[in-house]
């Protein structure tokens, strides 16, 4: 039997405008103390009205046009109303029956995922739970310093086959609002996910993920979940269930009624807006170059792979900016892509930093390929430099010299000596000039002397002793 | 039955400009008139006991007193709920600061049905206010004690009101007063409590035009705290008293007087006549729309506030109890006991014609109606200048009365009013002689930022 599994996702990304959506209140809350960047209107106080943050739309048209929406001509909000302790008035201002953007579309390796819509609404406050649990919690407390930041919500068709290509979408999704410098993508909590699934049976949704990693992992779950209930002839009901993050398995949260009623209506505070032609092209002229288009000029422009221009503009603008400064300085542009990919990212991601957080930068790094080009260090050994390089942000050629005395000329004379009696063989081709046997006496000896030599040493001493 | 005497502001302020007025001696005299006032009309849900340094503005040392839904700074705020039992506002609307910022003082907070909600000023959690004309009768609502008070006031007074759907145009005409209903966003609503956001509009209540015209002109003009405050530029709008309405049309749309009292109808059709005489001309016009302005307006109103109240759940600010309970239960609890039968009713009718499945039928079909009721009222105001038409249906009834009524044949009552509320057209009531020794309105309605309009042609009607 093949199963078909259908997934969509509704992005939640809270957007780094100064102030809130409908007040002046900050929006730049982390560390702040619970409940100190609020006011009447975000705590929803009778006689207060909200007054729309334009930066906010701003900011949703550049991410409907980066997402390859239609941008409506007129747009409004709208009251979504249900009773829960975190909204400040018992309804949420959203948008309902025009968005801002509708119908766009992402591309995940040949797989079109279409996008629904984009709208701006109002984020609730935050419920902390007094045992950290919902289920078995005494009391909550809630800290409104989040209401009223503005959310950018991405709402995908549910075209998304495996749980794996969801994360992929995150992930795109996510370079994509960096490169627009619309969230901080410093903060977790700045995109949070909503997940619906559906197989054999209706459609269970997933509330409120935090990270990519989380998505793929619930997602995953639900769908052997599914599975099994399938596998043992069992209705899969229409349901909201909750990620428990240590376990990684869903609970149930509660069953659904088939429609769901928050009984919308326009919110009469609030006039539509009109979004014309010259406000979207104000914005679509001010877009940054989007990482996709970033592909194509890499390609184009640096004859790099696809693969490796798609690394780096996905990794993010930072990196993409990391390779174009390297590319200024440096000629083999493939040896760049190449260093980047296999070395640099993976000392990058072990120190969990992004290139602009670090101490690379691209003189330094370039250094690292050029004593390489030339020789005074082998590739193995930029290998393992490169990680005291990240750490430190030194450059590679003053590491190299500092690690080179610590082996003296005469201390390496005799390694050398002994490991090529060792190796007749090496030293007859050596003898006849093989490129190969060269690397391999250097390998050998660095090996011996725990890196702690000078390739470009030990090549010298080779030569003086095989003549 | 004795009714406050008339004092005409404009000397009166004069007077205070030229110094021949002694503030302390008036304001001790204001209060201590309020007080007997209060224990006869019951206009009050608070009076004001501290009114601070008083600046020499424009209405220089004004009374004036506040419906309780519009958020005065310290002084005690509920709508008339008993879900907002002892809410101190942290601010002023705009409308009090600029009573403020312009010389006037706020005498006390008024009396009103429960969030806006009725027609009596009879559904109060608080003080029931009783008409000058006969305290046996009502004072009409939902500005039932901004009525009451300038009625009654024996000094001088202005009343800031509010209307939804004719809360202030009833009980102005149940009081013999003038009920001024601007254009919708004229005057801010920052810091109005919301009863159905995209009819509610600040007015004014006074005992002649003037005094409507005069506050009227301090408290308009754009707010940017208010997204849906007007642009369009307020001006003087006493300079329009008894201006010229020689060639003035004045549409008598028929609609407006089918099932009014025969007496009542008479009043109107004399004022009619009398503007003739200065030069008006009368022009017969139809509104068949009419007649489904007062389904869609409930509609529309009830659907915004069962919106507007969710909000009241007793954790923040209001009426609050020890907590008990999980969420769901607390605040049903705080809200079945906060709230009054009539804002239940409400609440219950405005979530089901929004409710899925039935939001088209109801909700969104109201919206329809409202466009094609702008649509009727523009068309008109293309052919005549204003529209003149009875206030209400009948002079103010008893309590006792009232109490037989089903909520239905209340509503019923609001229906001359419904349409130009619903479109946010601005209209004037103006007291029109008497039936049976009880006060009769007369009401004109006109386009769109077209007070000057109904400030005169009402000015002309009170000579
Ligand atoms: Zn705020």
């Amino acid at each position: 039997m093949i199963y078909m599994v259908k997934i969509g996702l509704e992005i939640h990304c809270q957007l780094n405008t100064k102030s809130k959506l409908f007040c002046s209140c900050s929006t730049n809350i982390s560390e702040k103390e619970p409940n100190s960047e609020t006011c009447p209107v975000c705590l929803g106080f009778p006689g207060y009205k909200p007054v729309v943050n334009k930066k906010a739309i701003d900011f949703t048209i550049g991410i409907g046009i980066a997402l390859g929406c239609t941008i409506s001509n007129e747009t409004f909000f709208s009251r979504k109303t249900y009773f829960y302790p975190d909204m400040s008035k018992n309804f949420q201002i959203t948008q309902y029956e025009i968005p801002i953007a509708t119908g766009g579309s992402i591309d995940i390796e040949g797989n079109k995922i279409r996008i629904r819509r984009v709208h701006l609404e109002e984020d609730p406050a935050k419920i902390v739970y007094a045992n950290g649990d919902i289920s078995t919690t005494e009391y909550t407390l809630i800290d409104y310093n989040r209401s009223g930041i503005p959310l950018a919500e991405i709402v995908t068709e549910p075209d998304i086959e495996t749980p794996k290509e969801a994360r992929k979408l995150l992930e795109k999704i996510s370079a994509i609002l960096e490169y627009l410098n619309v969230y901080d993508v410093s903060k977790e909590a700045s995109l949070r996910v909503d997940a619906n699934i559906s197989s054999e049976g209706e459609r269970v949704e997933i509330k409120n993920i935090t990270g990519f990693e989380n998505v793929e992992k619930a997602l995953s779950y639900e769908v052997i979940r599914q599975k099994s209930m399938t596998r043992m002839k069992k209705v899969i009901e229409r349901e909201t269930r909750h990620f428990d993050e240590t376990t990684r398995t869903t609970k149930g949260l509660r069953k659904k009624e088939y429609e769901e009623d928050y009984g919308y209506i326009f919110d009469p505070d609030l006039p539509s807006i009109r979004i014309d032609d010259a406000w979207i092209n104000s914005i679509k002229d001010n877009l940054p170059e989007l990482p996709d288009n970033k592909v194509k000029r890499f390609v184009g422009e640096y004859k790099i792979s696809d693969y490796d221009a798609g690394v780096i503009a996905y990794t993010g603008k930072d990196m993409a900016d990391f390779f174009e400064d390297c590319c200024k300085i440096y000629k083999r542009y493939d040896n760049i892509s190449k260093w980047i990919i296999n070395y640099l990212l993976k000392s990058l991601n072990w120190n969990s930093q992004k290139v602009s957080e670090s101490k690379v930068k691209p003189n330094t790094f370039i250094e690292l390929l050029e004593i390489m080009d030339n020789g005074e260090i082998t590739e193995r050994y930029a290998k393992e430099l490169i990680k005291e390089y990240v750490d430190s942000g030194i450059s590679p050629r003053a590491l190299a010299k500092k690690n080179e005395f610590k082996v003296t000329d005469a201390e390496l004379k005799k390694t050398v000596e002994g490991i090529l009696k060792e190796n007749e063989k090496a030293l007859e081709d050596l003898k006849a000039g093989k490129e190969n046997a060269k690397q391999y006496i250097i390998g050998l000896v660095l090996k011996a002397t725990n890196n702690q030599a000078n390739p470009k040493l030990i090549i010298k001493i080779m030569e003086e002793l095989i003549h | 039955m004795k009714v406050g005497k008339l004092i005409h502001l404009k000397e009166f302020l004069e007077d205070a400009k030229n110094g021949n007025v002694d503030i302390g001696e008036f304001t001790a005299k204001v209060f201590s008139e309020t007080k007997k006032i209060q224990e006869k009309f019951a206009p009050f849900i608070t009076i004001n006991d501290s009114i601070g340094e008083l600046k020499k503005g424009r209405i220089f040392p004004l009374p004036i007193s506040v419906k309780d839904c519009i958020c005065t700074k310290g002084i005690k705020t509920t709508a008339g709920s008993k879900i907002l039992d002892s809410y101190m506002p942290p601010f002023d609307a705009t409308s009090v600061s600029k009573v403020k910022e312009n010389g006037g003082f706020v005498l006390g907070k008024t009396a009103q049905d429960e969030f806006g909600f009725g027609t009596f000023s009879t559904n109060c959690a608080y003080s029931v206010p009783k008409n000058p004309y006969d305290r046996e009768r009502s004072c009409g609502g939902s500005s039932g004690g901004a009525a009451c008070i300038t009625a009654a006031a024996t000094f001088p007074h202005v009343a800031i009101a509010e209307s939804t759907g004719g809360s202030i145009t009833a009980p102005a005409a149940f009081t013999g007063t003038v009920g001024l209903t601007p254009t919708y966003g004229r005057i801010s609503r920052y810091g109005l409590i919301d009863y159905s956001n995209s009819m509610d509009k600040i007015g004014v209540i006074g005992k002649e035009v003037f005094d409507a015209a005069l506050l009227f002109s301090v408290i308009s003009g754009y707010d940017p705290l208010d997204s849906t405050s007007s642009k369009v530029e307020t001006k003087d709008f006493t300079r329009f008293i008894e201006k010229d309405i020689k060639g003035m049309k004045v549409g008598i749309p028929k609609e407006y007087f089918e099932g009014i009292d025969e007496k009542i109808a008479k009043n109107i059709m004399e004022r009619a006549a009398s503007l003739e005489s200065l030069g008006a001309e009368l022009v017969d016009i139809s509104l068949p729309l009419t007649k489904f302005s007062l389904p869609s307006y409930y509609l529309i109103a009830m659907s915004e506030a069962s919106t507007n109240l969710a909000r009241y759940s007793g954790l923040r600010y209001g009426l609050q109890e020890n907590v008990s309970g999980n969420f769901s239960e607390y605040f049903s609890d705080i809200r079945e006991k906060g709230f009054g039968k009539e804002a239940k009713r409400r609440i219950m009718l405005g979530t089901y014609a929004r409710a899925a499945g039935f939001r088209e039928a109801y909700y969104i079909k109201a919206l329809k109606v409202r466009q094609l009721i702008i649509n009727e009222f523009k068309n008109a105001f293309g052919k005549v200048d204003v529209l003149l038409a009875p206030s209400m249906p009948i002079t103010a009834p008893k309590f006792s009365e009232i109490e037989n009524l089903t909520p239905l044949q209340i509503y019923n009552i609001d229906k001359l009013t419904t349409a130009p509320n619903m479109a946010g057209i601005p209209t004037i009531s103006v007291p029109a002689g008497t039936v049976s020794g009880l006060p009769v309105g007369v009401q004109f309605m006109a386009n769109y930022f077209d007070e000057e309009k109904l400030i005169s042609v009402a000015s002309a009607i009170q000579k």
